[in-house]
């Protein structure tokens, strides 16, 4: 019992230590103060010191250095604390209004906080009291994790296959067996309901800066998460898939509220945060970062606001972010001498792609994988008309319908035997999905919203 | 929006129109399919559920759940039977699972997977190749095939008697470094 507990506080200090990390770069990012509320800089956080932590040990293997607790944490966690210094140091002035004043909770908003509470009080259970199964947990991220732990290091002898996959997720669960003193692998996994939550509360903190009110976001926010099953079960099957939906989310809705304007400074480098923390967390994470540059960049074009050339300019930055999040690792790569896996861009097999539309299809509109969210998706663009395509919602339009689209033509590409094919789309499907749930929730709740229906475009 | 105060995201001034009723039916109807598509969710997830409160109560959770597996029991002793320096061929196929299981579990031990159907001059060579200490096959309901039945007449390899769902093979030390033919 008592080890119990003392295992319990060691994973909480370790969690503690990556929203401090986290603080910093959030801090130095933002220029005023109260810019951003509590709950925003709580889900920000974390995500932010996930990616400088794992870097951080990327580049002490580089130097050759063995993983140790205080050589992990000290130095993310001391830059994070000068970070933040330089920052308070710099804000002598007035702090900025807060987003939105608080608000009473009302009966409808218990009901949903109490469809949160439970799912996630459930999700919470499932993950620390069964160890690691799920078959990608094992073979890639869970493995890893154990061996990066035991040999104090990014050490890839014996890997066979997955060695060139990004290690955010594993180096992560390598941190926290640090600071456990071993290897744990059910207790470690609360880091992912964890996660799942921050996403949430990202996910509520967009739709009130997106112009909804308190109770809309929240039940934009259970909607989500109540919405099939592959979104609770990513909560506890320690897959990379919920991190990767979470910085797709950050970086997504960050660009989105910029070209909209309601944006707070600082949003575009925490945005190219968010996109490192994409390309840092799975293989499929740079192209997706790549599309929301691709659907920035075609808004942009498509709507002509004036400083056309400066925003251009200003979305480009972007791509500093997936360097961030992809070079050191390629480099890294590259003097190991370790191939990247090769995508077969030449190969492209029609009958495979008339293969998987179905099969995606029957997904999107599969009730136990991801309830009505993609049905109701649909129905948000015929409702949204026209004025969508003239508005900065076409960003969210072209990056989701974008992806829909690209998943398919990466199945027509996929050197799968005719037996394996339909196996591997079933086994990839939902996840592949998950990545873009949140955004396409956005979406629907801006448009669907009833009682904030979006202005006349005539004027 | 300089402040990050929400306005409306496609940046127009103003108050926003009052709703439609159409758009505050069509959003009920959507919240009430939400809402049936919830018991759905509650039906799937409900003997998780009772899974859960079962171990919870009975307190069997964390290690406890992978003792119960036969799998993983066996697993656990072969750790105590192959040193960690030692290098294993695992005969199995990949999509069962199984195998990653056993190299999870089974680390740092060095893991190397062969189809269970193994040619003798394919078994020899991987032996030679690799030089295992040991050789399991995961599933003793399987026939050895002709690779492991070669092996054993040659004297390659020797049964050890552990009981689990598979069988154990110790690989002789002294492996002969002739080339073999099938």
């Amino acid at each position: 019992m008592i080890e119990s507990l003392e295992s319990g506080a060691r994973l909480l200090l370790g969690i503690g230590a990556v929203f401090f990390t986290g603080l910093g770069p959030l801090a130095l990012v933002s220029p005023s103060r109260g810019a951003r509320p509590r709950g925003e800089l709580l889900a920000l956080s974390f995500g932010l010191g996930a990616l400088f932590i794992t870097l951080w040990m990327l580049a002490l293997t580089a130097l050759e250095r063995p993983f140790t607790l205080v050589g992990a944490t000290l130095p993310p966690v001391l830059g994070s604390a000068a970070a933040l210094g330089v920052s308070l140091w710099g804000r002598r002035g007035p702090a900025s209004a807060p987003p939105r004043q608080a608000e009473a909770l009302a009966g409808l908003d218990w009901l949903g906080l109490g469809l949160l509470g439970l799912i996630l009080l459930f999700a919470c259970l499932r993950a620390v009291i069964y160890p690691v199964w799920a078959w990608d947990a094992l073979a890639t991220w869970g493995f890893k994790a154990k061996v990066f732990f035991h040999r104090q290091s990014i050490d890839l002898a014996g890997f066979e296959a997955h060695n060139y996959y990004p290690n955010l997720v594993p180096l992560l669960l390598t941190y926290l067996y640090l600071w456990l003193g071993q290897v744990n692998d059910h207790l470690v996994k609360a880091v992912f309901p964890l996660w799942g939550a921050l996403l949430l509360l990202l996910l509520h903190h967009l739709g009130l800066r997106m112009g909804l009110s308190r109770r809309q976001a929240l039940f934009l926010t259970a909607f989500f998460a109540a919405n099939g099953t592959v979104f609770i079960e990513h909560l506890f099957i320690a897959y990379a898939d919920l991190p990767l939906a979470y910085y797709t989310l950050g970086g997504a809705g960050l660009v989105f509220l910029w070209l909209a304007g309601a944006a707070p400074p600082g949003s575009m480098p925490l945005a190219a945060l968010m996109l490192a923390g994409m390309s840092w967390c799975k293989y499929e994470g740079p192209p997706l970062a790549g599309t929301i540059l691709l659907a920035g960049f075609l808004t942009l074009l498509r709507l002509r606001p004036p400083g056309l050339l400066r925003r251009l300019g200003a979305l480009a930055g972007l791509a500093g972010g997936i360097a961030l999040g992809l070079w050191p690792w390629r480099l890294f790569l590259a003097g190991r001498g370790i191939q990247v896996g090769i995508d077969h861009v030449f190969a492209f097999y029609p009958s495979q792609l008339w293969q998987a539309l179905p099969m995606v299809l029957a997904t999107l509109l599969n009730p136990k994988d991801f309830g009505i969210l993609w049905p109701v998706w649909v129905i948000a663009l015929a409702v949204g008309g026209r004025s969508l395509w003239h508005s900065p919602r076409l960003f969210l339009i072209l990056f989701v319908g974008g992806n829909l689209a690209a998943i398919l033509l990466a199945y027509a590409l996929a050197p799968t035997s005719a037996a394996e094919f339909p196996l591997y789309v079933r086994a990839t499907i939902d996840r592949l999905l998950l990545h873009l749930t949140p955004v396409a929730a956005l979406l629907a709740a801006q448009v669907l919203n009833p009682l904030n229906s979006p202005p006349d475009p005539a004027g | 929006m300089a402040d990050g105060r929400p306005t409306h995201p496609d940046g127009a001034a103003g108050s926003p129109r009052p709703p439609s009723p159409w758009r505050r039916r069509l959003a009920w109807a959507l919240a009430g399919l939400w809402a049936a598509q919830l018991l759905l969710v509650a039906w799937n997830f409900a003997p998780e559920v009772d899974d859960l409160a079962r171990r919870l109560l009975g307190g069997r959770v964390g290690q406890a759940v992978r003792d119960e597996d036969p799998f993983h029991r066996w697993l656990a002793s072969l750790t105590r039977l192959i040193p960690p320096q030692a290098t294993y061929l695992f005969l199995d196929t990949y999509e069962t699972g199984k195998e990653m299981e056993a190299r999870y579990h089974l680390f740092p031990r060095r893991h190397v997977l062969l189809p269970p159907p193994c040619p003798p001059g394919y078994l020899f060579h991987a032996i030679l190749r690799e030089k295992p200490a040991y050789l399991i096959l995961r599933d003793q309901g399987k026939p050895l095939g002709p690779g492991l039945e070669a092996a054993l007449a040659a004297g390659l390899v020797r049964i050890v008697p552990l009981p689990g769902p598979g069988r154990v093979f110790r690989v002789q030390a002294e492996i002969p470094q002739a080339g073999f033919y099938d």
